[in-house]
């Protein structure tokens, strides 16, 4: 039979100290600090330029970038560019879809996610192992490589120059990362307080209600964001789906630059805007992306 | 909330009660009485992975033995059977191997220089005054949070040939590049894209190894320091020992990624790469819609998908290994 004495599985303590407590300072000589100093200076600055320069060019009027000797700081600041690249054409409209398709991608992965998270993460059966392994595979498959026979797929079901075809395609897109990360969070709370609650008499559906879920909660919040992330990265799909009417900004993006020549001051501007919400949501759940992707590695 | 922190994932359960015996018997409660259970749980997603990944990577299969093209795609009859046509056609031709091996140069280039300059920055981020290691945590996180697209599109500027800063600066610098062409010779074209791919990837495994470096001992650093070990010493017979199967799993995860190198030169060349500018992906794409030849796409990207399931099957045999899969 299956359930035959389960290894108990070994337990590492997982400590924290604070970095500086680390860091080795014998036979360190005060030329080599100051020379690693120096050096992270320079990569603080070759990481940066980039960043910089499309802030300082987004800010610039055209008649200071479209020359070959630049400024490095605008010398006259406008938020035409903005202007610019908030009323070109589908910029609106493509903003909405965005958020539109995002949301329903990522709410369909949670959903969906969050239960067979449960099954694997809480309890035993056949196929469990299986499922891990799909999870953990689909990953990897390039996503381009599907995109053929998703495309046929979809436009033999007539599903595409439409949003909700999308949005099916995007939460699968997301659901292996979200199934894996859920189940990362589910593991980490104690069966003890499942058995305690059932020992008093609760039902599974309301251990399920009452302890579970509001203990993952933190965790579903840094996968949601995550998987919002994915999905409003994405442009290959929908530019391949979709009419410029039902795409998303990413796509507006690169439609933008192709089909207009290239104007940089809206384009850049545009950048931004369309970066904006992908950064903030990454700073705030940053910490999450490291260790889902590494799982059990970091054991710091 | 302790229990569910965000660093969760990684955090394993604390200890149970003390008695084996109680392990024992708590599993096999959790696993008997669930019955049907977790196949319910799971089936809703079982189904969209199987609906939308694994119907269309065996439908990939099928076309590549067929000849689909855009009459076939209107008239939704089957396309004819070719047999393995597609796939002789693909290997016998030279434009073909160039790509892959393109593809699999750059791989290994970029990826080597991520690795090692990751690492680097790893180390240098624990010998920095507290100040500038803040400072290059927020500077990666802002470059890591950037998306592809947007990234691409900013070093598309950057090395533009009239107006971009690159060219600025290196004429500062008393050399020629006035409105120099960054794509007009193949090699340095795939140095930009390499310096942005490199640029991208370099956060992802700074932090992540910057993280592993806090299990390297400090204790066993100092006393090997002590018993005059010189730096690189430590390194070699410390350092990298203890980081081992972190390096090979950001490694591994690089390999993947760069490999379906997409988005970088398909942006850069305004989405009609030159042959000079194909990868694997772009090639796939490109045969497939550019030329509506479906078929001929869909046996490249099956070998493209073969020639990286060496690479995936290690990766997923390091995560077993590591045991976070129980």
């Amino acid at each position: 039979m299956a359930a035959v004495a389960p290894v108990v599985p070994v337990r590492k303590r997982r400590r924290r100290r604070p970095i500086d407590s680390d860091t080795v300072t014998v036979g360190r000589s005060g030329a080599g600090t100051l020379f690693a100093n120096l050096a992270a200076i320079g990569f603080i600055v070759v990481m940066a330029f980039p960043v910089y320069w499309v802030l300082n060019t987004a800010f610039k009027p055209s008649n200071e970038i479209l020359r070959f000797e630049p400024t490095f700081v605008p010398m006259s600041p406008t938020f035409d560019n903005f202007k610019s690249a908030f009323n070109a054409p589908f910029f609106q409209q493509d903003l909405l879809n965005s958020v539109i398709i995002t949301l329903g991608a990522v709410a369909g992965a949670i959903v969906v996610g969050f239960l067979a998270a449960l099954a694997i993460a809480r309890f035993q059966f056949y196929g469990r192992k299986a499922i891990i392994l799909i999870v953990l595979g689909v990953q990897m498959v390039p996503l381009v490589a599907l995109l053929i026979p998703l495309y046929l797929m979809m436009q033999g079901l007539g599903r595409t120059k439409e949003l909700p075809g999308v949005i099916i395609v995007y939460i699968v897109l997301i659901l292996p990362y979200t199934v894996w990360t859920l189940r990362g969070f589910i593991s980490g709370i104690p069966r003890e307080l499942d058995e305690a609650a059932l020992i008093d008499g609760c039902t599974r559906a309301q251990v399920f209600w009452r302890i579970i879920l509001p203990l993952t909660g933190p965790g579903l919040v840094a996968t949601s964001v995550y998987g919002f992330i994915q999905a409003w990265n994405e442009f290959i799909i929908i530019n391949t789906f979709n009419d410029q009417a039902q795409q998303n900004l990413m796509a507006w993006l690169l439609q933008n630059q192709t089909q207009r020549g290239t104007f940089w001051g809206p384009l850049m501007a545009g950048s931004i805007l369309t970066a904006i919400p992908v950064v903030i949501f990454f700073l705030i759940i940053q910490r999450n992306i490291a260790t889902g992707l590494t799982a059990g590695a970091v054991k710091g | 909330m302790s229990v569910a922190s965000p660093s969760a994932p990684t955090r394993p359960t604390p200890p149970g009660p003390p008695a084996p015996g109680a392990h024992v018997r708590r599993k096999r409660r959790s696993s008997r009485s669930g019955g049907f259970v977790p196949y319910g749980l799971a089936l809703p997603a079982l189904f969209l992975l199987f609906a939308l990944l694994g119907y269309p990577m065996v439908r990939m299969i099928v076309l590549s033995f067929q000849n689909m093209r855009l009459r076939e795609l209107f008239n939704g009859l089957t396309p004819p059977w070719v047999g393995l046509d597609n796939y002789t056609r693909t290997l016998t031709d030279s434009v073909f191997w160039t790509v892959a091996l393109r593809t699999t140069i750059f791989t290994v280039v970029s990826v080597a220089l991520t690795v090692v300059i990751g690492l680097g920055v790893a180390m240098l981020m624990r010998r920095v005054a507290p100040s500038l290691r803040i400072a290059m945590i927020v500077v990666m996180m802002f470059v890591w949070a950037m998306p592809q697209l947007v990234a691409t599109q900013i070093f598309r500027w950057l090395v533009d040939a009239d107006f971009g800063v690159i060219n600025y600066l290196l004429t500062l610098l008393g050399l020629d590049y006035e409105s120099h062409s960054w794509f007009a010779e193949p090699l340095e074209g795939w140095s930009v894209i390499t310096a942005l791919v490199v640029w991208a990837g370099i956060p992802f495994i700074a932090i992540t190894l910057n993280a592993g470096l806090t299990q390297v001992p400090k204790e066993l650093l100092e006393a090997a320091t002590v018993d005059g070990a010189s730096p690189w010493q430590a390194f070699r017979n410390i350092t990298l020992p203890i980081l081992k199967q972190l390096i090979v799993i950001v490694t591994t995860l690089s390999v993947i990624w760069n490999f379906g190198l997409f988005t970088q030169p398909w942006v850069m060349r305004d989405g009609r790469p030159s042959s000079d500018y194909q990868t694997l992906a772009t090639y796939a794409y490109s045969t497939a819609f550019k030329t509506n030849n479906y078929s001929l796409g869909s046996a490249i990207s099956v070998i493209t998908v073969i020639l990286l399931a060496a690479v995936m099957v290690f990766y997923i045999r390091q995560m077993f290994k590591i045991g976070d899969v129980d």
